[in-house]
């Protein structure tokens, strides 16, 4: 009896070890996806905290760049604001103002792997919810995917599991943008039908169907077409026109579905 | 406590949590090739600690690793593992004369079988690391090359570290 109580008192570290290593892995295999969400993702507030500390400090060495594309986008949006002035009159207090608009700094991002996320320091007390669409100047970045109080983390187009309808400027046939992987420049526009008339330089904006995001923002151009497999609708490779390795601020959508049309998909649905 | 105190490790872990997660978990060379510089500090554990000491230092260093680049558990498991079997491979890399404390830095060990040494402690714990992190597994060329590309800039990492810190003579 002493000398096995001599052994465990020995051993102990055996025993710490077995001990630390099954807590560690039941916290690697025992949450599901929802669990992990509330605490181990950059959208609890400490690491939100240190990310967004982080940026502050980046963020100068590319504030000229920025300007650049603030300035630029000042301009396309002046240049609207002319021609609306011209056909018709515009309440300027309510055109200027930002409703349905919240703007975020980027925190933190990842480009280069499988699936990508991004943090941004706006969360649910700013009226951030799941499901908004995210933008930034240049075009669309993705899709707010989990809010804590003060940070998001937001699911870009450069990851496997973003979905978002997309067409070609002008036209009304819709279909879906993927990402494959590997190049954070390239994503994949899926379903489009077969006769739409798709040529290479063609821009691809977004729908506004699903009220994630609103009509016809900037996606990318057509850089390839082809047949899919099924011979039914066409495959078309997509350059982004956003520059996902490079972003400081975005906008966020926070215009939801109408509160009538919801009623109507809930009666469908029924 | 353990020759070097508790504060003094407390900044060290602080220091290699914030350059782990502010500065390394950014670099992802081709997708994949991540430094896990952290185990640095593992690397470092001399032999007059206690095993158990050993053992929750690195589990806790995994584990704030792992709350602030979102992976719960895979940096605590792997460190803990490695904390596990440091003190072992140590020995292996040491002549058996020996019986003082030994530091595990070139001035004590000599500069090649440290050098072994780091190699060995890396791929050990980088195959634990891009394991876990895989499963479940499905594509073996990808996972080693992880490990070999990974073990590879962690490894550059830890001899510009052991160089910095032995030509200062600022640590032992």
């Amino acid at each position: 009896m002493r000398s096995l109580l001599d052994f465990i008192v020995r051993h102990s570290y055996v025993f710490l070890f077995i001990l630390l290593e099954t807590l560690s892995l039941v916290l690697l295999f025992g949450f599901n996806d929802r669990q992990k969400e509330a605490f181990m993702t950059s959208a609890n507030s400490m690491s939100g905290t240190l990310y967004s500390w982080r940026s502050g400090v980046g963020q100068y060495f590319s504030l000229r760049k920025e300007n650049a594309v603030l300035v630029q986008e000042n301009a396309r949006l002046r240049s609207m604001l002319y021609e609306l002035t011209d056909s018709q009159y515009v309440d300027m207090e309510k055109g200027m103002s930002s409703d349905g608009v919240v703007a975020a700094r980027v925190i933190d991002n990842s480009v280069r792997k499988d699936d990508n996320y991004m943090t941004i320091d706006k969360g649910s007390r700013d009226g951030i919810a799941q499901g908004m669409g995210v933008y930034s100047p240049a075009g669309v970045v993705g899709v707010v995917m989990i809010t804590g109080k003060r940070y998001s983390v937001v699911m870009p187009v450069l990851n496997g599991s973003t979905s978002i309808s997309c067409k070609v400027k002008g036209s009304d046939s819709f279909g879906f943008l993927e990402w494959t992987g590997g190049d954070p420049y390239k994503a994949l526009l899926r379903d489009m039908p077969y006769h739409s008339e798709v040529t290479i330089g063609d821009s691809i904006v977004t729908t506004g169907f699903s009220s994630v995001f609103p009509e016809n923002i900037p996606v990318g151009t057509v850089a390839g077409v082809e047949h899919s497999r099924n011979g039914y609708t066409l495959r078309i490779e997509v350059d982004l026109s956003v520059d996902m390795s490079r972003l400081g601020w975005v906008y966020i959508h926070t215009k939801t579905r109408d509160e009538e049309i919801d009623g109507l998909y809930e009666q469908v649905l029924k | 406590m353990d020759g070097v105190s508790f504060t003094r490790r407390l900044f060290t872990l602080i220091g290699l949590v914030l350059l782990q997660v502010l500065f390394l978990n950014r670099i992802a060379l081709f997708g994949y090739v991540t430094p896990l510089f952290y185990i640095w500090m593992i690397v470092r554990f001399d032999s007059s600690m206690s095993r158990s000491s050993i053992l929750l230092w690195s589990f806790f260093l995994g584990l704030i690793i792992d709350v602030f680049s979102g992976t719960p558990g895979l940096n605590a498991a792997s460190a803990t593992l490695l904390a596990m079997f440091q003190p072992g491979i140590v020995k292996l890399f040491v002549s058996l004369d020996r019986h003082d404390v030994v530091v595990p830095c070139s001035a004590v060990m000599g500069s090649r079988p440290f050098a072994g040494y780091l190699l060995f402690v890396t791929v050990l714990h980088h195959t634990v690391y891009f394991i876990l992190r895989s499963i479940p597994l499905g594509d073996w060329t990808v996972l080693v090359l992880k490990v070999v590309f990974s073990t590879l800039l962690t490894f550059v990492f830890m001899l510009v570290a052991e160089s910095v810190s032995s030509g200062s003579g600022l640590k032992r």
